[in-house]
This record gives structure tokens, C-alpha cells and sequence, in this order.
């Protein structure tokens, strides 16, 4: 019941959030609508408005008399809303005799006067303890001030300063006849001289006017338009965004309660600090294996490049032979150094590197690969789900992938399953023949789905069959043979599909066909390092696995979550997994966009379709690249969620988002946290320049 | 990526027999790395979908992948939905993601429409600032709404020691309807722009038709623009729906210290934070929590795909 009742005041909420903007927006559009139909009935309405408003801000704030619900028998009913009706009602009668009266004498006596009264009524019906003590100096100052400013705009453009003076005059006049005085002891007499000069220069500057012409008035029609079309947005973006990221800005320069200002100290403060910025190890770069070989393939950048640029004139471009080395190379070597130089802000820019560059690169094989396969849209769906799921509920998913038991106890975690797993293999334990039994059923399943998809029932059902007595056969099989047995079977079969490989590499390099050698190339050097720990010719068998004290083999769980510094890429991998959908999607429409003119073309002229792909289809994606690959880096720096809920920033994996969290929520120092935001933005800030120089060439 | 150098090879070239039937196997290569992909990408989810309905114990001990039919059971959502507050966490979830769907909607097609139709002087220049903003990372505003919508704003005039208040406190302090009014601001530059791409391509006679007809701005963008925008309404909606249901740092911010107006992915999170006493919950809470997001994404794929594609540069 509790339940339902909640759901019900919600609902109602919502229908009164709703229905509220939309019947003022509607009403806003009507009165609009009257600038053409009937110009004296908008400046009615119009100026009612005004007046209804003046008299709520009066009344709503208990300024005038008989306004709170305590002061007796006149305010029972609609005790705040008699004073606005009132001044409402008149101001309106006001704007209507000014749509109507052309002679300028009487629309200045009918305006200044009408509302100059209003405002004497209004000034009259003021509490004794608000009279305000009038400091004349104050009061001329003031309102000259705001004269002057006002004139500003209108004498810069040559016009007649007078009007823009009347408004500013009135404006300055309400600051320095109730801003600045004190309250409580003024006469009543200037009380209503200074409630009734504003309403009375308003009046002077709407009578000052004519009434507009047929073009005239669709002029006002236009902007009025505008108006209410976007303002209440711009309203809502100056408030939520603009003026609260000007807040933050002045907060950052102030000390940690906002009392003082401490100007850049704060910003200092976050570089001195060793948890944002540690260099202190970076030597230990040259000893890692990922910089080697990282160097090794810049080399080979270096090489192509060079052999490129002679025959295309270009070192390096989108689809040419040195972008792989140069991608991977490049890659290796900043991992190798950001596992080195700890911080803060060292872990936001490898976030921004490894998630944008593997989000993008993965998004881009799986858009490839799906074009134009079987169940397309099923396989693309599925790397998009992701995309559904919020950050939290993702992290909470993949810290049940990274769960790490104690090496006595079965692992619960997929991946530390498979990597314990993989330390059993080299053992020769049962796993292996799990192993092989899983490839088994995988590629009947695939051979299953094939023949449904054929409508080959019969097929299925022989391949089903078949499945079930492989396995039955295999397990049979396996339980005979002894560890050791096992181990060499298992190890035999790697080693001949390594040999296939290796095989398959030297024939196409023997025809030349250098292209075709590459995948098997690199899966045959995956396998070889595979096979040199497997056979323990270097080092002691493969996966997670050690030999303990007693010299007994026993599983080794990695703790993906708590050991630095490549914790950080386990958090990575949670944000690749959301985001490789996204560029999937974006990528894959580009693909599909390419138009089949240019590929038939290259085809015409002797091109293979790897030439088409590297050639034609990625040069012509590159910029869709470009869109992919900032809108992940904006999205990147301001990762929060997935650090939060897996690690709170523990373990060397603090980011700035995170920290700027922790800094202003719970340690509540609203100088560095400001401070934290404010390098968040101004790090997004050349990416928002770049969004910034598109629209302007596109509109 | 290489793989492709594999998919479209001629097959055969000529050579009968075993040659042509490998061929035959390694031209299925891409479609391989293609499921296995897939199967990389489903595997969590499916693992936490499973782990939902186990207990525990058995949870603890073994991997899901282990599981027996005989052992699965209700009693995890049984006990989340009992004693966890789940319940008025869904509710206020909604509470927040409804309202941050539809204001936003409303007020960015008036503003869509606005800059796209309606003539007025520095119109690109606004336009261009709008949407701008999309890439402002919304740490930069979180502080001063906080404090907006605990305390109001207030202004000490300099010199004369006055303190004037800009924006009264409305207690909004806490509630979620300080979350959804944050949602409404943030996502609005994202739909004006989203908005804006639709309808600026709309055809340019159907206005001037209207126009001769007499039709005013008003009627024209409440009869001919917003039929005629609906997929792209959609689109936002989804968007919007999936971005602020599945918001977590905008809640927890707002929110937090209120344990009556916490929305589901902070429940979630504080589950995840309490020592490991509550883990075995968390599967099943993470399910009912992806449950609604994934519904609307199944069913309406091709619209948010849509919008994905329109609108890519969100912040």
C-alpha cells in the first residue's frame, strides 16, 4: 500500500511538473499571438503580467500590509493573491489605453501616471518595520549609475539614449531606494515616493513609444517569438551549466571553506602533490619488457615509413603498412611508461589512451567483421548491450569476473578460472581435456546453429548426437590416461596446429604474398611463447601457477583488482567493454555509408579486397575515426563510477573525477575538489574548440 | 584486423579437394573471431544473470559456470526486494528519470525549433554556445548545485555588506527532485543539438506553405514540427531515459545522505561498498537494476541507434 501511494504522489508530481510548463508555454504563445491580432490587448496582457508579478514579489515576501495568512478577516481568502490582481488589473488597463492613444501627451500621462499611482497605492499598503531610511546621496548616485549604464548600448549604436536611460534609471532607483538603505525607521511619505518613481519611469519609457506598424510589429512578433521559444531553455543552461561552472571557477581560487582567496594555490597544491604526479620511477621504463618491444615495432614504423614515403610520398597514413607498427608500438611503449609514472593524473591519461584506443580499434574490427555476416544484427546487438547497462551495474558485473579466492579454494571469478586453469593445463590436470572438450562442443554448436539456420533439422539433429557421444567418448578417454600422458597429448596437439602456422607464414612469404602472412604470423608467435612456457623450456609452465617451498606445484590467482600498477587496465577493460558497442555502432554505419561506386571502381582497377579495405574503405571512415575517438576522450576524463564502486581510487588507481569527488563530498574542501573540476575541464577544453570549428564549417 | 585479408580470398584458385575444404575452414575464420567476440562481450552479463539466482553458499564456492538447475532459487530478489529498501529505490529511480525525460524534451524542441526557424539576431552565435556546452564535463557545475538546491543563492553585495538572495531555498535539498532539475539542465544541450539536426532538415516549402496559410510559429511547430519529429523525440527519450536512470554521479552527489531518495545504482554501490556482508545480493540487484534500462533497449534499438549516430559528441 505504502508502495502504491508513493507511486501515485510521483506520478502526480510528474503530471503537475509537466502539465505546469507546457500550460505556461502555451499561454506565453497566446499572448504572443495577440502582437498581430491586437496590438492594445498584448500590451494589456503584457503589462498585466508585469503588475501581477510586482505585486506577488510585494505580497509573497509579506512587504505590504494584509498579505500573511495572520492578518485577519480581509486576508482569509486568497490572502497573497488581492494585491497582485490589483496592481495586475490596473497595469493592464494601463497597457491597453497605451495600445490605443496615439497623442503623446496623453500616453505620457496616461502611462507615468497610471503606473506611478499603482505605485503610490502599492507604497502606501508597505509594512512600517520595511519603510526603508532614504539616504539622498545614495539614492541619486545610484540611479544616475544606472542611467548611464543603461545608455551604454543605445549611444553606442547612434540612437536616442533616453529610453534605455528610463529603464536603467528605474532599475537603479529600486537598488538605491531598498538595496541599500536600512529598513524600519523611513517616513511614509518617501516610502511611497520610492515605490511609485520605478512603476512611474516604466511608464514614461513604454509612453515614450508609438504603436508599432504592420511591419513593425511582426518584427516583435519574431523576437517575442524567440523569446518564448528559447528561453526557457537558455534559462535552465545558464543556471544548471554555465553560471554554477563560473561558481566553480571562483570557488577554485579560494581556500578549502571559501573564505579567503588563495588565488592558484590550490592548483599548486595538486601538482606538488606526489598522489597526482610521480615521476620517481620512470627509469624503471627501460627495463620493461613492453618498452622493448614496444621499441622494436617503432622501429619497424621507422622502416615501413621510410619505404612507404618513397613509393606514396607519405611516411604514415590512415591504412598504410607503418600505421600498424606505429598504433601498436606506440601504445606498448605509453603503457610501459604509465606503469611507471604513478598519479592521479599519469592514471587519467592512460585511462584516455588505452580505453579510446582499444574502445575504437576492437569497435572497428567487430563493425568489419560483421558487415554483411549471418545474424548481423543479432552479433552487433549483442557487443552493444553493454551500452544499456549503467557504469555501476557493469562494475559490479566485472567484479565478479575479477573475484580472486584463496589459492586453496576453487576460484569463483571467469578470469581467474581460466588463468588458474591455464596453470592446471600445464600440469596436465583434468582441465585440459575440459578444455578440449569445450572446443569440441563450441564447434558442434556452431555447426548445430548453421543447419538450423538452414532449416537442415535432420543435420542438426545428427550433429546434437554426435556432440553428446564426442563427449561422452573424449571423457572416457581422458579418465584413462595419467596426468603426464595427458600433458603430452595436449601439448602435441598445440604443437602441431604451431607448426601449420609457421608453415602457412613461410608459404606466403615464399610467394610474396606478405599480406597473408601477417594474422598467422602473430597468432604463431602468440603460440610460440605459449609453447616455450608450456614445454617449461623458459620459465615453469604456463598460468597461474607456482612451485611453493615444498616444490609442489599449486594454483596462483592474480588479484586483478588490487595489484598495481595494471589494476588500472582491469578497470580499463570494464569502460572497453560499454564502449566498443558504441563505436562499433557509429563505425559500422560509416562502413556502410562508403559509397559502392568507389569500391566496384578499386575493384575495376585490380584491387583485392584487403587493398579495398586498407585502401578505401578506412581512408574514407577516417573522419567518423575522429568523431569516435574524441567523444570517447571527452567521456574518458571524466570516468567516476567504475573507479567509485571498484576500488574508490585504493590500490594506485585514483582518478581525477574520483578524486574531485572524495575531495569536495567527504573531505569537504571545496578549493582543491573546485580546483580538480576545473583540470577536468580544461582538459575536455581543446576537444570542445575542435566540436566548436566543426559547426561553424558546417552551418 | 587482418582478418579480413582472409574473409573475401578467392576461394579455391583451381585447387580440388582438401586444399579447397581448408580454404573452405579458414575463409570461416572471420565469422569465428566475429562470435567469439560476441561471446567475449555477452559472457559477464550472462555470468552475473546466472550468479543472481544462486545462493550464498554456493556462490561462494563455486563458479557459476558450475551450476545446477536444482540449485537455483528466487530467494536472493525474495530478499532484496524484503529487506534491502529495493523497492522505493526502483520507485525513486523513476521518480527521477521520468520527469528528466519528458521537461527536457518539451523545453529542447521549443528550443530546437527556435534556432532552426525563427529569425533573430545572433541566433548562430547562441546556437553554436548551446551546444557547445555538450562537451563541459558536469563535475565543473556539481558543487554550486549542490549548495544551490541545499541552501538557495545568495549575493553579499560588496561595500554596502547586504545579502541579497537570488534563488530562495526550496528544500529541494536531498530530494529527487534536486537530481531530475540537475538532469534537465545537463542533458539539455545534447537535445537542443539533437533535436536541432532533425528539424532544421525538415523541408523548407512545408513551413513557407504553412506560413502563406497564415499558420504563426506557434501553430506550425504544435502541428506540422512535432508530428513530423517524432522518431527523433524518440530517440532523445531513450537516451535520456537510459542516461539518467543508469546516473550515478549526479545522484550520489544530490542524494547520497538520504536513504529515502536513493535511486537504485547508489543502493547498488553501497551494497558493493559494505565489506563483502551483502555481496551475494548484488547479482541479482544488478539484474533488476539493468532490467528496465536493457527492456527499452531491446525494444527500441533502431530509434536510439538513431540517435547514437546523430549525436555523437555527447559530454
Amino acid at each position: 500500500m505504502e508502495f502504491l501511494s508513493r507511486l501515485l504522489g510521483t506520478l502526480i508530481t510528474v503530471v503537475i511538473a509537466v502539465g505546469a510548463s507546457a500550460g505556461i508555454w502555451v499561454v506565453a504563445n497566446l499572448i504572443v499571438n495577440q502582437v498581430k491580432i491586437d496590438w492594445s490587448r498584448y500590451r494589456a496582457l503584457t503589462l498585466g503580467l508585469l503588475g501581477f508579478f510586482g505585486g506577488v514579489l510585494l505580497s509573497g515576501n509579506l512587504i505590504t500590509r494584509y498579505s500573511g495568512p495572520a492578518d485577519g478577516a480581509l486576508a482569509k481568502f486568497g490572502y497573497w493573491v488581492w494585491l497582485p490582481l490589483l496592481t495586475g488589473l490596473g497595469a493592464a488597463a494601463v497597457g491597453y489605453f497605451l495600445g490605443r492613444v496615439e497623442a503623446p501627451t496623453t500616453r505620457l500621462a496616461i502611462g507615468a501616471g497610471g503606473l506611478a499611482a499603482l505605485g503610490v497605492f502599492a507604497g502606501a499598503m508597505v509594512r512600517n518595520q520595511y519603510r526603508p531610511e532614504i539616504e539622498i546621496g545614495w539614492l541619486a548616485v545610484c540611479t544616475i549609475v544606472g542611467a548611464a549604464i543603461a545608455a551604454v548600448p543605445a549611444l553606442l549604436r547612434r540612437r536616442s539614449p533616453v529610453a534605455g536611460a528610463l529603464i536603467g534609471a528605474a532599475a537603479g532607483w529600486v537598488v538605491g531606494a531598498w538595496g541599500v538603505p536600512d529598513h524600519g525607521a523611513g517616513s511614509a511619505g518617501w516610502t511611497i515616493v520610492a515605490m511609485a518613481v520605478p512603476p512611474a519611469l516604466i511608464g514614461a519609457r513604454l509612453a515614450l513609444g508609438t504603436i508599432p506598424g504592420e511591419t513593425h510589429r511582426s518584427l516583435i512578433d519574431q523576437r517575442a517569438r524567440a523569446i518564448v521559444f528559447i528561453g526557457p531553455a537558455l534559462l535552465f543552461i545558464f543556471g544548471a551549466l554555465v553560471v554554477p561552472a563560473l561558481r566553480t571557477l571562483l570557488l577554485s581560487l579560494k581556500s578549502r571553506d571559501s573564505s579567503e582567496f588563495v588565488w592558484f594555490d590550490n592548483y599548486a597544491d595538486i601538482f606538488r602533490d606526489e598522489n597526482s604526479w610521480n615521476p620517481a620511477n620512470w627509469t624503471d621504463t627501460f627495463t620493461s619488457r613492453l618498452f622493448w618491444i614496444g621499441l622494436i615495432l617503432l622501429v619497424a614504423f621507422v622502416i615501413l615509413g621510410a619505404m612507404g614515403r618513397r613509393q606514396t610520398g607519405r611516411t604514415v597514413e590512415l591504412g598504410s603498412p607503418s600505421m600498424g607498427p606505429l598504433v601498436v608500438g606506440g601504445f606498448l611503449v605509453s603503457l610501459a611508461v604509465f606503469s611507471t609514472v604513478r598519479g592521479t593524473i599519469a592514471n587519467n591519461l592512460w585511462w584516455v589512451v588505452v580505453v579510446t584506443l582499444l574502445s575504437t580499434a576492437v569497435g572497428l574490427a567487430i563493425a568489419v567483421l560483421a558487415d554483411g555476416a549471418r545474424f548481423e544484427k543479432v552479433a552487433k546487438s549483442l557487443v552493444f548491450m553493454p551500452m544499456a547497462i549503467s557504469m555501476v551495474g557493469a562494475s559490479v558485473i566485472w567484479r565478479f569476473m575479477y573475484v580472486a579466492r584463496d589459492s586453496s579454494t576453487e576460484q569463483t571469478g571467469v578470469m581467474n578460472g581460466i588463468w588458474v586453469g591455464l596453470g592446471r593445463l600445464s600440469t596436465g590436470e583434468k582441465v585440459a581435456s575440459t578444455l578440449l572438450v569445450a572446443v569440441l562442443i563450441i564447434t558442434l554448436a556452431a555447426g548445430v546453429i548453421r543447419r538450423v539456420a538452414d532449416r537442415n533439422w535432420i543435420g542438426a539433429g545428427i550433429a546434437v548426437a554426435v556432440g553428446i557421444a564426442g563427449v561422452l567418448v573424449l571423457n572416457w578417454l581422458w579418465n584413462l590416461l595419467d596426468p603426464e600422458a595427458l600433458r603430452i597429448v595436449v601439448g602435441v596437439v598445440i604443437s602441431l596446429v604451431f607448426v601449420g602456422l609457421v608453415v602457412a607464414v613461410a608459404r606466403a612469404l615464399v610467394k610474396r604474398t606478405h599480406a597473408r602472412a601477417v594474422l598467422p604470423g602473430v597468432v604463431a608467435l602468440a603460440l610460440g611463447w605459449f609453447l616455450i612456457r608450456y614445454w617449461q623450456i623458459i620459465g615453469g609452465g604456463v598460468g597461474g601457477q607456482r612451485v611453493n617451498s615444498g616444490g609442489r606445484q599449486v594454483p596462483d590467482p592474480i588479484n586483478f583488482i588490487q595489484e598495481p600498477p595494471f589494476n588500472n587496465m582491469w578497470l580499463m577493460v570494464v569502460l572497453i567493454w560499454i564502449q566498443t558497442g558504441f563505436a562499433m555502432v557509429i563505425l559500422s554505419a560509416a562502413i556502410k555509408a562508403v559509397p559502392t561506386e568507389l569500391i566496384e571502381a578499386a575493384k575495376v582497377d585490380g584491387a583485392t579486397t584487403s587493398q579495398v579495405f586498407w585502401r578505401v574503405t578506412l581512408p574514407q571512415v577516417g573522419t567518423t575515426i575522429g568523431v569516435v575517438v574524441t567523444t570517447l576522450m571527452v567521456l574518458v576524463m571524466k570516468v567516476y563510477d567504475i573507479v567509485q564502486v571498484l576500488t574508490n581510487g585504493n590500490f594506485g588507481t585514483q582518478v581525477l573525477a574520483n578524486n574531485m569527488f572524495n575531495e569536495t563530498f567527504s573531505n569537504r574542501d571545496f578549493g582543491i575538489g573546485s580546483a580538480l573540476a576545473m583540470l577536468i575541464f580544461v582538459s575536455v577544453l581543446p576537444i570542445i574548440y575542435m566540436n566548436i570549428r566543426r559547426m561553424q564549417k558546417e552551418a | 584486423m587482418s582478418t579480413i585479408t582472409t574473409v573475401q580470398t578467392d576461394p579455391g584458385s583451381g585447387a580440388p579437394g582438401l586444399v579447397s575444404r581448408i580454404y573452405g575452414v579458414l575463409r570461416g575464420i572471420p565469422m569465428w573471431v566475429l562470435w567469439g567476440f560476441v561471446v567475449l562481450w555477452s559472457l559477464p552479463t550472462v555470468g552475473l544473470f546466472v550468479s543472481g539466482f544462486r545462493e550464498r553458499d554456493a556462490q561462494r564456492s563455486t563458479g557459476w559456470w558450475q551450476f545446477r538447475f536444482g540449485d537455483l532459487t528466487l530467494d536472493n530478489y525474495q530478499t532484496i526486494f524484503d529487506s534491502q529498501g529495493f523497492s522505493t529505490s526502483l520507485l525513486n529511480s523513476m521518480a527521477i528519470s521520468i520527469p528528466a525525460t519528458i521537461i527536457p524534451i518539451a523545453i529542447a524542441a521549443f528550443a530546437a525549433y527556435g534556432f532552426a526557424w525563427i529569425d533573430f539576431k545572433g541566433r548562430k552565435g547562441l546556437f553554436i554556445m548551446t551546444v557547445a556546452l555538450l562537451a563541459v564535463p558536469l563535475q565543473v557545475a556539481l558543487l554550486p548545485l549542490l549548495q544551490l538546491w541545499n541552501n538557495g543563492a545568495h549575493y553579499t553585495v560588496p561595500w554596502i555588506e547586504k545579502t541579497v538572495t537570488v534563488v530562495p531555498n526550496f528544500g529541494f535539498g536531498g530530494e529527487t527532485t534536486a537530481v531530475w532539475l540537475t538532469h534537465t539542465g545537463f542533458g539539455l544541450p545534447f537535445a537542443i543539438f539533437l533535436l536541432h539536426n532533425y528539424i532544421s532538415s525538415l523541408p523548407k516549402d512545408v513551413f513557407e506553405a504553412a506560413r502563406i496559410d497564415g499558420a504563426d510559429h506557434f501553430t506550425i511547430f504544435w502541428r506540422l514540427v512535432l508530428p513530423l519529429s517524432i522518431p527523433v523525440l524518440a530517440a532523445f527519450a531513450i537516451f535520456q531515459f537510459l542516461w539518467t536512470w543508469n546516473d550515478f554521479l549526479i545522484a550520489n552527489t544530490m542524494v547520497a545522505t538520504n536513504p529515502d531518495a536513493r535511486p537504485t545504482t547508489i543502493l547498488i554501490a553501497s551494497l558493493a561498498g559494505d565489506f563483502g556482508r551483502n555481496e551475494f545480493l548484488l547479482p541479482a540487484a544488478a539484474f533488476i537494476q539493468s532490467f528496465f534500462p536493457l527492456v527499452v533497449f531491446f525494444a527500441l534499438q533502431r530509434y536510439f541507434v538513431r540517435g547514437l549516430l546523430a549525436g555523437s559528441v555527447k559530454g
